[in-house]
């Protein structure tokens, strides 16, 4: 037990008397309808300023979303300012405009900016990271990052060096090296976060993902194969666009069969990766419980994604909370000492531009 | 009175407490150790955005946080103060505004596509360089021969009249593009010509065999000059890139989303090809009159070209993504003496591309 070991973050009231562990789930309030009628707005007020508005609707989403994750009773905020979101934006989107525009002229300038990309990823991550928490708060607590630039420096690119070196065996712990950085580094208040999970649980899931992975790949190879598609000779005569001419309807059957196998793959990952990442969690005496299932991350996921073409993108709203809603419920505090027990650090705003150069790279540009 | 917590910032300890806002523009808080008041002026309110709850921030850094965003609505008001950005929760709320941004939020975005897209690529075209053009043709004829192409069977006489034939045709443009005509024998194209946007215009030498007279030949180039000229590789492309900024812009933050969009493009990717054609086709039948040569010679080869390429394939299906407008809708087919017939529903894939 943990009763006795008093953590320097802040939790001292359960060091001494030992408490009755609660269980404290995530709460998602958040509805189809209501995200609805918030992301149209949203979209249209952007297409009417040709997209100056994004950076207002980013901030009204994000304080939709915080504010409807519900824990113990309150619930979380977003508090970043549109007009410093709109400046990180065009930082960017000249940057990039100039960086496309040289590469595409003079290919070779790649080489110069890859360098430049190499030390610049680690700084990007510290400062979405640092920005990302900042801008959070529960409980009129924010949350912050203590994540220096040699860390991430280390944990994303030198970490990755070693990983070619050994031919990519330990490519597990440059996994959780990542995770135990962004993680470990968080604070709510001044109580830092410690990431527990240990190395094992990262080599078995990605280990499994691999083997699941490679036998998926071996069986869709063995079918082209079998098609006929991989050997030149009889490819003059077969129509490619024709797949039921290709396969023969036993095998469009296989082939669906190998396709459903391959999202199951990667649900099945996403799911151990979440547990094992966010479930790794401690917060002074409070553990981080998370419980994703792979099979119903993937059921969500396809049938999410059915739902969005099929209305042709009107369903997005609801598979975007329904999402988010299995994510969060499934995610739940393991704690003895309730959440009224954090402290302040004197906080200040941040720049942030690191935040939306971060937001570029994972493309998240959703209204 | 209002109920709510407040949190004093120093600590994620909340005590419940209620807030009033006075007539006199005082706001009061209730229920803590202290009584604390100040100016509501002095006091910061979160937006309302849907259900969520409502933040009052102190100038001491503390928040009351309560979830009856109706009663510190009607207080502000009371007072005589706005609300901030009150207007987009009323938006948001009124069913009637939703459906009419939805159905305003579907025509702009099928004008933005239909109009704005091609007409913001033609603009970014105009001040990018030529060598752009370069760029993206670099190293495409490399990867056609490995793959699809024989050396031409043509003798070097033939081949030596055309290309002087082209060089007469391309001189005049001075456009900055460097036109050079190529020849090649590909079983799998059959009667085709296509341009690069590196301004390499490929022959293949069943197209030279299928013509009657060397005009014929020289429209098929002229319409590959227009694409050239067009430019429509380079705007193809910044085509494919706003259409791919707009598809995440309105759906951006799903990831099993995402693989979808990426075809977004490709899906426009035969529309915008169609418009080129078209301009292509326009581009060369004006060259053709320019230069006294009677423009049907372009019909005359491309309802040839379509009637071979339908004799050689066995589907009749309307092919909707197809990259080229109908040939019947491009040119009037005119039944040729010394020819059948075309069959009225000729296959419409290869073709002068």
């Amino acid at each position: 037990m943990n009763e006795t070991t008093i953590d320097a973050g802040g939790l001292a009231a359960s060091s001494s008397v030992p408490t009755a562990r609660v269980n404290i789930p995530f709460e998602f309030r958040a509805t189809g309808g209501e995200y609805f009628r918030i992301w149209i707005v949203n979209l249209l007020l952007t297409i009417v300023t040709l997209g100056i508005y994004s950076a207002w609707a980013k901030v009204r989403r994000l304080r939709y979303f915080y504010g409807s994750t519900v824990l113990d009773g309150h619930s979380f905020e977003y508090h970043a300012r549109p007009l410093a979101i709109l400046k990180g934006r065009l930082t960017i989107f000249f940057g990039y405009v100039i960086f496309l525009v040289l590469t595409k002229m003079f290919p070779l300038s790649i080489f110069l900016f890859l360098p430049l990309l190499l030390l610049g990823v680690p700084w990007i991550i510290v400062k979405a990271r640092l920005f990302q928490m900042r801008m959070t708060s529960y409980r009129n607590l924010r949350f912050n990052f203590h994540g220096t630039y040699g860390g991430a420096m280390s944990a994303f690119i030198g970490w990755y060096f070693l990983v070619i070196l050994t031919l990519g065996i330990i490519f597990p712990m440059w996994v959780r090296r990542q995770v135990a950085y962004i993680l470990g580094n968080t604070a709510f208040g001044t109580t830092q976060f410690r990431f527990v999970t240990g190395n094992g649980r990262f080599f078995a899931f990605c280990y499994a993902t691999m083997g699941l992975g490679i036998l998926v790949y071996a069986g869709f190879i063995f079918m082209l194969f079998q098609a006929g598609l991989m050997n030149p000779q009889q490819n003059a005569d077969v129509d490619p666009g024709n797949l039921a001419q290709m396969f023969g309807i036993a095998g469009l059957l296989k082939l669906l069969v190998l396709a459903i196998a391959g999202v199951s793959v990667y649900g099945y990952y996403q799911a151990a990766h979440a547990n094992a990442s966010i479930g790794g969690i401690e917060i002074g005496q409070t553990r981080v419980i998370s419980q994703l299932r792979a099979s119903s991350l993937i059921w969500i996921q396809v049938t999410n994604l059915l739902g969005v073409l099929f209305t042709l993108g009107l369903f997005y709203p609801w598979a975007k909370v329904r999402a988010m809603k299995y994510h969060l419920e499934n995610t739940s505090l393991d704690t003895a000492g309730g959440m009224g027990e954090f402290t302040a650090s004197a906080g200040s705003a941040t720049d942030p531009l690191g935040e939306e150069l971060g937001d570029f790279f994972d493309m998240d540009f959703g209204i | 009175m209002i109920e709510g917590r407040y949190f004093d910032g120093t600590s994620s300890v909340g005590v419940p407490a209620h807030l009033t806002l006075g007539a006199d523009g005082i706001a009061r808080l209730f229920g803590l150790a202290d009584r604390a008041e100040g100016p509501v002026d002095e006091l910061k309110f979160s937006e309302r955005v849907g259900s969520i709850p409502r933040r009052v921030t102190f100038p001491n850094g503390g928040v009351f946080e309560t979830r009856d965003n109706d009663a510190i609505d009607e207080a502000l008001e009371s007072i005589g103060r706005k609300a901030g950005k009150a207007w987009l929760h009323r938006l948001e709320s009124q069913w009637h505004i939703v459906i009419g941004s939805l159905v305003a939020v579907v025509l702009l975005s099928v004008a933005f596509v239909q109009w704005g897209v091609p007409a913001i690529a033609n603009q970014v075209a105009k001040v990018m360089p030529v060598e752009a053009d370069r760029a993206i043709g670099m190293g495409t004829l490399d990867m056609f021969d490995r793959t699809m192409f024989e050396t031409s069977e043509l003798s070097s006489d033939r081949r030596a009249q055309l290309r002087r034939e082209f060089d007469d045709m391309t001189e005049p443009l001075d456009d900055g593009h460097e036109y050079q005509l190529e020849f090649r024998k590909s079983e799998s194209i059959g009667a085709n010509a296509f341009a690069l946007p590196s301004g390499i215009v490929v022959m293949t030498d069943d197209l030279v065999k299928l013509a009657k007279s060397d005009e014929e030949i020289i429209a098929v180039l002229a319409h590959e000059i227009g694409h050239v000229r067009g430019r429509h590789a380079l705007r193809q492309l910044l085509q494919a890139a706003g259409i791919s900024a707009l598809a995440v812009a309105v759906l951006g933050d799903v990831s099993s989303i995402s693989g979808i969009l990426s075809a977004a493009p490709a899906l426009l990717h035969a529309k915008h090809s169609r418009d080129f054609e078209r301009e292509a086709d326009t581009f060369a039948k004006q060259w053709l009159r320019e230069h006294d040569i009677d423009e049907t010679r372009f019909d005359a080869i491309l309802c040839r070209m379509t009637r071979e390429a339908g004799e050689s394939s066995d589907s009749d299906a309307i092919d909707y993504f197809s990259s080229h407008p109908p040939t019947d809708e491009r040119v009037r087919c005119l039944p040729e003496e010394d020819e059948p017939e075309a069959e009225p529903e000729a296959e419409s894939k290869p073709r002068v591309s």
